[in-house]
Formats: structure tokens, C-alpha cells, sequence
């Protein structure tokens, strides 16, 4: 078990007040308030790297800030412990996963060696995804309160696995997760804290016109053509094909440009194939620009998503879909997919459009990109959307209501 | 001598005749002159007239001597410098009895008027001194000038030295005017609640001679240059406003969202769990649309209008979903009978209506609210509209759209203080009818502080 406490941070809480407003850090500081003396102890299996670790970076050093003790620890394991959690993974999504009783049985084992480690100081702890999920053991014996933080989509899950993994989450106070559409019934409360974006980070902060600039002389990119950008992974479920046969059918009547940028991952050779398919598909068509990102490209990906006409994400299948909130709040028309947590972002018709089909991808982009006073009344209903609901001050906001709910079961809560 | 005298005596007796004629006329015109001028005076009921007269009654009598001295030594024999000797003292004495009197006369003045305005006295004393100082640099110019002394370089110098020093102290000079002007009262006076454009307000607590001292709700005191005032539009609310018998506690209500784990994918099945599920999921989808996209104006519809026509495709179920007034509704219980009922009626005509497909499910979703004290509290309708101003919108909404339906108070909380604390029957009754559905919360904000503005204006 490895520790890290967070103050230091070279973003500070009050940086934000530009943005969300004064009176919503005075929100955030009396809920603070309220959790003064209590203990805040994250769990989880890594510190960097992913979406779990990302956020937990930028937000305990806040809490901190705010006055609340929140420290975050990682539980230890084999190489071999994470590819049985990462099998976990995708079958709680839904893949068809071989787990084995030898697999089930080193889960186990570690889980053991972890529980037997785990230091526990929090009045709160906040046990994220699957991973660390066994720590419930210690419960009875030291108190406090525990909510499992589940960052993944449990609807459709396998039934062995799922049947293995509810006896530890059952023991939890509450859980907690990113979309109603990722949930299911279960006999404890459960919480919806939608994920958020950094609106100070570099992936999502404002940027010179030079510098957006120069990523596309980089890209070979003309930024004089209204450009189609879908960002995101080489994968059958982004459905890249799908976008450029629907930005075929729009280059008949409008003059724009496609971009599809993203990265492939390392452990996934499915990535490559997708990748080469996108490839071949686009080969001799000068407006499809295929572009492989390298990892940590934020600014480059920020300039692309600014410099954009329309953003599109016509995902099969989606986890939150937080590039989604990324394009809107660069105040960016998107077409997306109604799957995964993208409806929660995309009101269809007031902050974007959602499709079903390449046709009906198609029909939303001609729509936009004709149509620029709509365009641009989407992507300023977009940002405020994002603004009220996607930034990680309201994720703050959740959290410390969350902690503070904890004791009580009315629907009324008066503190 | 007596020989000198018999040859000479015309020359002697001339000016000494004319001097005593110019003292005995002296006497009579300045009898003549100060009561006619006592007389309009008096008419006019001007109050400085008392010190025009006492001040220059005696010394008019000592200007005409010196006329009388200068014809008489003009119409003697005395040689040419001997005579132009006598007129520069004449003219020097003159000039120093018009300088002492010039300086009593305004000292005087200055004093009688200041004190009426209550201006300190050291802006008084400050005041005198100014004009002493600039009397006598004029009157000392007039005696270099009698004297035969170049005058020119030294009016030059002084000329440059005001200007530069006017220049430098513009400001000043603007704030001082200024501060004359709303000394006189016609703008506000000491204890007015003002209120400036560019965003200052409070009661007005002092008005010096460059500055104004502004006391903000907040206790804060704020100070104004005068000269902004002659810029700046002011609005003047008056005296303080009629104190509430009890202080109004703004509260806030801050929302998590839980997941009942319900999901419904038709029609029937979204009425069924409707009519299961506690109120405030009924609450929830009601009114969330009204928090998350509080910028959409105006009324958003409900969550089941939304979803009956994006997931089923039925808009004309989605339009009668979505004109249901929620404003109608005294509490959470009627509203989600009629919303039943609609679906339901529906469904007697249309009884194969469409499946959401997979992944578009209507999730029931429930609204745990944690209410929470804030640090804002109003005695009277202004602090009230200080205090609205600068509330988050969740506060504005705890008050208006969570108290009446959630906690079934009838009303908001707001027009319950203004009737039961403030007696505002009328104010509390027009703030009552707004119907809330119809703002986007800012202009909800806005709807009410124009009312309570508009009353108290």
C-alpha cells in the first residue's frame, strides 16, 4: 500500500472563480466547511496514467485546498493481479472474458496481501473501480464510512464475474456512478456523479490563435476549410468508418474537410487493424486527414478541437464520453451518439445533436455546417451546459454533498 | 513767519478747504449711501448684507479723506515730485485699506456660509487662508505697480505657477466643486441611501470637501471622489427603509442525484413506476431541467416530455407532456396524478406506442436536496435586493420553486417574509404570481428585484 497526500497544486481553487463565479467557490468552501476535522481516503490501483488517476491528481490537491483532509493511496499488485482486474474490466462491460478459478484465486490472493496492508485513517473511504474493491473486509472491523466509486459500465456485466464482485460491493454504504445507463439495481444507495473536465488544464484551456495555427501547419491541415474532427481511439466501437462515409455523403454538397484523430493502444492490437481499415478507407479522398496522436498531446488535441467547424463522436458503444464536454466547452457544435454518458451531455437540439445512424450523422453535420448562427447557438448553449454541469467544481460540489449525505437517509437534508 | 503766512495764505487755505469740504461731504454721502443701502439690503433679506455694511462703513469714510488729501495736494503748490511722492502713499494706503477690508469682508463671508453648510472648520480656515493669500499677492502686484516696480515678470511667474498647479490639481479642483455642489443638498444629504452606476452603494454617511463616505450594507465603507458624483448617475433611494419584524435567512439547497435503479423503455411501464416512486423523483424530473439549463428560456419541458420525444418518437404525447403547468400544482402528489393521467389517456387511444430502444431507457432518477444556511441575512427591502443580487442561483431557487412544491408552503418564501415581516401585501402578492416556469433563474432574479425596485423607488 503506497500513500500520497496532496496540498501543492499550481492551480489554485480561487483560479476558477473567473470561470464558474465567485458565489460557486463560497459554495464549495461552506460545504468544506462542514467536513472540517473529517478524513477524505481515496483508494485505487494506480497513480497515473487513466481516467481514474487523472482526475484523482487534479482533485485531492482541491479538497486539500478547500480545507478538506483527503489523502489518496494505491493498493499493490503482481503484473499478473492486473491483467485477472483488467479481465474484470471488460466483462463487467459486457465482454465475453475467459476468467479461469485460477484467475478468481489470484484476485483473491492479492486482495488478501492488500487488505492485510491497508492502513485505514479516513472517516471517508472512497474505494475506486473494481481493482481495490475487496477492502471492504476491514469495515466492520474499522468503522467510518465506504462507498465503492464505480467509473465503468456495469449494466450489461458477465454474470460470473458480476456474481463475484457484488458480495464486496453489497457491503458498501453507497455507490457511486457516472451515468444512470451504467447502473443497475442494487440494494445500496446509489449516487450519480457524472465525471468532469478541467477547464485549466491543458487539454481544455484557452489558446492563442498562433499556437492553434501552428498545430495545423503541423498537420498539414487548411484552416481556411471547415474541418469535421472526431477525436478519439482507433476502435471498431468509434466507429471511424461510419465517419467517413458520413462526411462522404456531406462533401457531395458542402465544402469541408475530415479529421480523424487519435492513438492506438499498445495493448491492443485490435487498434492497428481498425487504424489500417480507417487508412484504406480514406486513401485518395485529400479532404480525410488521418492523424495518430502521440499520448500526452493535450494542447495539440485542444488546438485541433478549436479549430474545428463541427465535432463529431458517432460512437457504437461509449463510456462517459468526456471529449464530448471538451468540444463543448470550446463552445463547439457536436454531432454524437446517443450511447454511453453522451445524452447526459448532448440535449438533443439545445446543446448538440444526437444521431442514430450514418444518415442521420450526416443529415445533423449538413445541418450545422449550413447553418452557422445555429452552429454557433448550439456550441454557446454547449459551453454553459458544460460550464453549470461538466466542470470539475461541480464534481467537487458532488463529492462533498456526497460525504456530507452519508449520515442521513431523508431526501431533505438539513445542515 | 506771520509775514509768510499773510503772503501765502491762498495757496495754504485752498487744499485745507478743499480737504475739509471732501471730509464734511464725506460725511454726508456716506450717510445718504449706507442708508439707501441698508434699505435694499433689508429688502432683499440677503444675510451677508450686515457684513458688507459693518466692514466698509468706516473705512468708506477713511477712502474719501484720502480722495479729499489727493485733490487738495493736486491743486497745491507743491512741486511735481513732492505731489507724485503724495499720490503713491495716498494710493499706497488706499490699496492697503481696500486689501484689509477685501480680506475681512470674504473671511467673514466664508465663515457665515461654511458654517451654515457644516463643512469642517478646517476646510473653513483652509478656505480663509486661500483667499487671504490671493487679496494680498493682488494688492502687493497694485503697490509694486504704484511704486514704479516691474510687475510683469511677477505676474509672468505667478500666472505659471497657478496654471501649472491648476493643472496638477484638476482633480482636486473638479472633486472640491464638486463637493460645493453636494454640500448644497440637492443631489442627497447625509443619510441617503445612493446608489451609483458604476455599481457603489450605501448610505451616505459624510460629504467633505473632495470626498464622500458611502457606509455599504456590508458595513463596508466606501469612498467616492466628489467629482465622480457629477459624472456618475445616481440613483437616490431616500432614508432607510421600515425595518422587518424578523430578519430574512437566506438558505441554500445544493442537489445529489441518486439512481433508483428503475428504468422504464414504453409508456406503460414509465406510468407505472411513476405512480411507485417516491416524490422526489417525481420532484427531479420535473424541475432539474430548470437547474442544468437554466440558461434556456423559457419554460424547458419535463424529462418524460423530453424522452417521449427523443427515446419514443411521439410528439404529440411530448407536447401535452410538456404544457402541463407546474405552476398549477400545489404539491408534488396532484402533479404526478395529472402527468399519470395523461400517459394513461394517451395509451387508452394509442395503445401500441413505440419501444425506446436499447440504451434510451428512461432512468428514474430521485433529488436528495441538502439545505444549508447561508451567511446572507435582509432587514429591509433594500438589504433584500443587495442580498438577491449576489445569492447563488440554488439559493433563488431553494426559495422559490423548492419551497412551494417540495415543502408544500403554498408560496415562496420570499412573498410569505414580505407579508408576514414587511406588511408588503401588494409587493408580496405581484412576487406570489410570477410564475417561475417562465424565467430562466437569472431572470427570475432579475423579475424580482425590478418589483421590490419599483416599490421602494
Amino acid at each position: 500500500m503506497r500513500s500520497e497526500v496532496s496540498h501543492k497544486s499550481a492551480i489554485k481553487i480561487q483560479d476558477y472563480e473567473p470561470i464558474v463565479g465567485k458565489n460557486i467557490i463560497e459554495e464549495l468552501r461552506m460545504l468544506a466547511d462542514k467536513l472540517s476535522g473529517k478524513v477524505i481516503q481515496n483508494v485505487n490501483s494506480t497513480f497515473s496514467g487513466g481516467g481514474v488517476a487523472e482526475i484523482l491528481a487534479r482533485m485531492v490537491p482541491l479538497l486539500n485546498q478547500l480545507g478538506v483532509d483527503t489523502r489518496w493511496d494505491i493498493i499493490q499488485g503482481t503484473e499478473e493481479f492486473f491483467e485477472v482486474t483488467k479481465k474484470f474490466h471488460n466483462a463487467l462491460h459486457g465482454a465475453n472474458e475467459k476468467l479461469t478459478a485460477a484467475d478468481f484465486d489470484l484476485f483473491r490472493e492479492v486482495s488478501q496481501k492488500n487488505i492485510g496492508d491497508f492502513k485505514s485513517y479516513g472517516d471517508f473511504n472512497l474505494i475506486h473501480d473494481p481493482q481495490p474493491v475487496a477492502l471492504i473486509a476491514r469495515k466492520k472491523e474499522l468503522g467510518g464510512k465506504w462507498v465503492w466509486r464505480c467509473h465503468i459500465d456495469i449494466s450489461n456485466p458477465d454474470k460470473k464475474v458480476w456474481q463475484y464482485l457484488r458480495d464486496f460491493v453489497f457491503q458498501y454504504d453507497a455507490a457511486v456512478f457516472s451515468s444512470p445507463n451504467f447502473a443497475q439495481q442494487l440494494p445500496i444507495r446509489q449516487l450519480l456523479i457524472p465525471p468532469s473536465i478541467d477547464p485549466l488544464s491543458d487539454k481544455n484551456k484557452e489558446l492563442t490563435s498562433e499556437t492553434i495555427d501552428a498545430v495545423l501547419h503541423k498537420y498539414n491541415l487548411d484552416k481556411d476549410k471547415p474541418m469535421v474532427i472526431q477525436i478519439s481511439r482507433f476502435d471498431y466501437l468509434k466507429d471511424p468508418v461510419g465517419v467517413i462515409q458520413a462526411f462522404e455523403i456531406v462533401r457531395k454538397s458542402i465544402e469541408c474537410q475530415l479529421i480523424l484523430a487519435g492513438g492506438t493502444a499498445t495493448d491492443d492490437p485490435e487498434c492497428e487493424e481498425v487504424l489500417e481499415k480507417v487508412r484504406e478507407r480514406a486513401a485518395g479522398n485529400p479532404d480525410i486527414h488521418v492523424l495518430l496522436i502521440p499520448p500526452g498531446s493535450d494542447i495539440e488535441i485542444n488546438a485541433l478541437q478549436r479549430a474545428a467547424a463541427v465535432v463529431i463522436q458517432k460512437s457504437i458503444k461509449e463510456g462517459f464520453g468526456l471529449t464530448i464536454s471538451e468540444a463543448l466547452w470550446k463552445s463547439k457544435p457536436v454531432v454524437a451518439s446517443a450511447v454511453g454518458g453522451i445524452p447526459l451531455q448532448v440535449k438533443n437540439k439545445l446543446t448538440g445533436l444526437l444521431c442514430h445512424s450514418i444518415e442521420g450523422a450526416a443529415f445533423d453535420l449538413r445541418q450545422i455546417l449550413s447553418n452557422p448562427d445555429y452552429a454557433r447557438w448550439l456550441g454557446d448553449n454547449g459551453r454553459e451546459h458544460v460550464r453549470q454541469n461538466f466542470l470539475i467544481t461541480r464534481h467537487l460540489k458532488d463529492y462533498l454533498l456526497l460525504f456530507l449525505s452519508l449520515d442521513y437517509t431523508s431526501d431533505l437534508i438539513y445542515l | 513767519m506771520i509775514g509768510w503766512l499773510t503772503e501765502n495764505w491762498l495757496p495754504i487755505a485752498v487744499p485745507v478747504v478743499i480737504f475739509l469740504a471732501f471730509s464734511i461731504v464725506a460725511l454726508w454721502v456716506r450717510g445718504i449711501i449706507y442708508k439707501t443701502l441698508e434699505r435694499h439690503l433689508n429688502k432683499a433679506r440677503w444675510q451677508g448684507s450686515q457684513f458688507i455694511i459693518q466692514t466698509t462703513k468706516t473705512p468708506f469714510f477713511h477712502w474719501w479723506l484720502i480722495l479729499g488729501a489727493f485733490v487738495a495736494i493736486e491743486v497745491s503748490v507743491l512741486p511735481l515730485p513732492a505731489k507724485v511722492l503724495a499720490a503713491r502713499i495716498l494710493g499706497s494706503l488706499l490699496v492697503i485699506s481696500l486689501t484689509w477690508i477685501l480680506i475681512n469682508l470674504t473671511e467673514k463671508l466664508l465663515r457665515f456660509y461654511m458654517g451654515k453648510l457644516e463643512i469642517p472648520s478646517s476646510s473653513t480656515t483652509l478656505a480663509v487662508n486661500a483667499v487671504r493669500i490671493a487679496v494680498v499677492v493682488v494688492g502687493v502686484l497694485i503697490l509694486l505697480d504704484i511704486w514704479g516696480a516691474p510687475t510683469t515678470p511677477i505676474i509672468l511667474m505667478l500666472a505659471t505657477v497657478i496654471l501649472v498647479a491648476v493643472l496638477a490639481a484638476r482633480n482636486v479642483l473638479l472633486d472640491v466643486f464638486s463637493g460645493f455642489e453636494l454640500m448644497r443638498g440637492e443631489l442627497f444629504t447625509v443619510g441617503d441611501y445612493v446608489k451609483l452606476d458604476s455599481g457603489e452603494e450605501g448610505y451616505i454617511e459624510d460629504i467633505a470637501w473632495t470626498k464622500t463616505r458611502i457606509k455599504a450594507l456590508s458595513d463596508n465603507i466606501i469612498v467616492v471622489p466628489n467629482g465622480k458624483f457629477t459624472q456618475a448617475t445616481i440613483t437616490n433611494y431616500g432614508r432607510p427603509l421600515k425595518k422587518a419584524t424578523k430578519p430574512f435567512h437566506f438558505y441554500t439547497r445544493l442537489h445529489l442525484k441518486e439512481l433508483t435503479g428503475l428504468k422504464a423503455s414504453n409508456l406503460a411501464e414509465l406510468a407505472q413506476i411513476l405512480g411507485e416512486v417516491p416524490d422526489s423523483v417525481v420532484y427531479y424530473h420535473t424541475h432539474h431541467f430548470l437547474e442544468e439549463h437554466q440558461y434556456l428560456t423559457p419554460e424547458p419541458a419535463n424529462d418524460f416530455a423530453l424522452w417521449v420525444d427523443d427515446s419514443i418518437g411521439d410528439k404529440a404525447l411530448a407536447e401535452k407532456l410538456a404544457s402541463i403547468d407546474i405552476f398549477e400544482f400545489p404539491n408534488i402528489e396532484v402533479l404526478r396524478t395529472r402527468i399519470i393521467s395523461v400517459i394513461n389517456e394517451y395509451l387508452l387511444t394509442n395503445p401500441n406506442s413505440r419501444v425506446a430502444p436499447e440504451g434510451m431507457e428512461f432512468h428514474f432518477i430521485k433529488s436528495t436536496s441538502v439545505i444549508l444556511p447561508t451567511a446572507y441575512v435582509a432587514n429591509d427591502l433594500r438589504e433584500f435586493i443587495q442580498v438577491l443580487r449576489g445569492i447563488t442561483i440554488d439559493s433563488l431557487y431553494f426559495h422559490v420553486f423548492e419551497s412551494r412544491l417540495r415543502l408544500q408552503k403554498g408560496t415562496n418564501d420570499f412573498s410569505t417574509w414580505l407579508q408576514e415581516c414587511l406588511g408588503e401585501d401588494d409587493l408580496a402578492n405581484k412576487i406570489a404570481k410570477l410564475d417561475p416556469y417562465n424565467y430562466t433563474l437569472e431572470g427570475l432574479r432579475s423579475a424580482i428585484i425590478q418589483l421590490i425596485e419599483k416599490r421602494i423607488k
